[in-house]
């Protein structure tokens, strides 16, 4: 197995930061040898999981979000760590990691723009998932794998 | 519907008042923000985040209102700022002229940074480790370029930033040991005033006198070693305030400090 190219990024929680995180990770695949589409499509999903752990899952002022990639020949992985939203966020989160349906936010309240990141995020990636940890620090984990194979 | 307004103290910033502010801000409710606003004024605070998330509807007396308030903070050196309006609110206070005179934020927590930021004066810091390879140098400051034209700094202060990391990034990694292949580690502290950088890498044995010897050039006006050498560092030490190389056991560290100048 290849040995990927480890990345870790921490920055405040802050929208701000967003920008350039997103531009470097999509920077740093294109040198890897993805394409520019790949490295776009990535780019849009190292954002949607970035902006909701910043508006969602940020609890203190000084909170810090947590990025860990790895670039592998075939696939890019990476996880974003954030301090954990509120109960009632990470009930919502979990169920819409796990489903297809972005009911599952309940778009009939008038919140259509909830959850449609995360379908963004499902639609072009091969695997997300989450884990929630002590003090309900959560982490989500995305696998994009190479499409020009 | 008529309007509540709580308020809040925001923890270890004596200046600093909230105010969560909810439902219908109609004519009527310009007595309650006056009302609110003369408890205030006449206590230390100067600054005041109107948090409104929860506001159905503006008027424009009640902006009126508010831009008294405002006026009142700016004349004690302080200001007024609101957060989590919505898009359809957003829009009319456009309308009225409300974005030429007050800041906008999208949430509370970017608010409370900004404040951090622009009255507490204080610094962000960002880590980045990445693996030693000069392919990734670019990404790398080109990102610490978007950082501090995000946070304000000008282009050319951007650049000069940029050009600092590149330099420093390029030694690391051409510096570094070849064995080893530990991640680069990089700090980039970003303040109002100034930026401070550090990048610390695992440094390859047989390069690490002649880098001490380059490193002690700088400190004399005529280096002794080869011209072509060394011309990063100088490059860096002419862009920068401060400039300091440490080496330690197998590491070396490169610690800048750049002044904002624009």
């Amino acid at each position: 197995m290849n040995t990927p190219y480890k990345f870790k990024l921490k920055f405040p929680s802050d929208l701000d930061y967003i920008p350039p995180i997103r531009k470097f990770i999509a920077e740093t695949l294109t040198v890897t040898q993805f394409t520019p589409k790949f490295a776009y499509r990535s780019e849009v999903i190292v954002d949607e999981i970035c902006h909701n752990a910043i508006v969602h899952g940020s609890r203190s002022l000084n909170a810090e979000i947590e990025l860990e990639c790895e670039i592998y020949p075939d696939k890019f992985e990476f996880r974003v760590k954030d301090e954990g939203g509120k109960k009632e966020d990470l009930e919502k989160l979990k169920s819409v990691v796990k489903k297809s349906d972005v009911s599952a936010l309940g778009l009939s309240e008038g919140n259509e723009n909830r959850g449609l990141g995360l379908e963004i995020v499902r639609l072009l990636s091969e695997e997300i998932d989450m884990e929630i940890g002590e003090n309900n620090k959560t982490t989500v984990r995305v696998v994009r794998k190479r499409e020009d194979f | 519907m008529s309007v509540k307004i709580e308020k809040e103290q925001i923890k270890d910033k004596p200046e600093l008042l909230l105010w969560k502010i909810a439902g219908s801000l109609g004519t009527e409710s310009i007595n309650d923000i006056s009302s609110k606003f003369e408890e205030i004024i006449n206590q230390n605070y100067k600054f005041l985040i109107a948090e409104m998330s929860n506001v159905n509807f503006i008027s424009s007396a009640a902006l009126g209102q508010f831009m008294g308030c405002r006026q009142m903070l700016v004349e004690k050196g302080g200001d007024m700022v609101f957060s989590g309006v919505n898009l359809d609110i957003k829009t009319k206070l456009s309308a009225m002229g409300a974005l030429k005179i007050f800041k906008f934020y999208n949430e509370l927590r970017t608010a409370i940074n900004a404040y951090e930021w622009e009255v507490e004066k204080k610094p962000e810091k960002v880590y980045l480790s990445f693996p030693p390879e000069l392919k990734f140098v670019p990404a790398v400051r080109q990102m610490v370029s978007r950082i501090a034209k995000q946070k304000g700094y000008s282009q050319r202060d951007a650049f000069r930033i940029e050009t600092i990391v590149d330099e420093i990034c390029n030694n690391a990694v051409e510096h570094g040991s070849v064995d080893q292949k530990k991640n680069i580690e990089a700090t980039v502290i970003i303040g109002k005033e100034k930026i401070e950088l550090e990048v610390v890498n695992t440094s390859d044995p047989n390069k690490i006198e002649h880098l001490k010897e380059i490193s002690n050039s700088l400190k004399t006006l005529s280096p002794k070693h080869d011209e072509r050498r060394g011309r990063g560092l100088a490059l860096i030490k002419m862009l920068s305030n401060k400039l300091d190389i440490n080496f330690s056991g197998d590491g070396t560290s490169v610690h800048v400090t750049k002044l904002r100048e624009e």
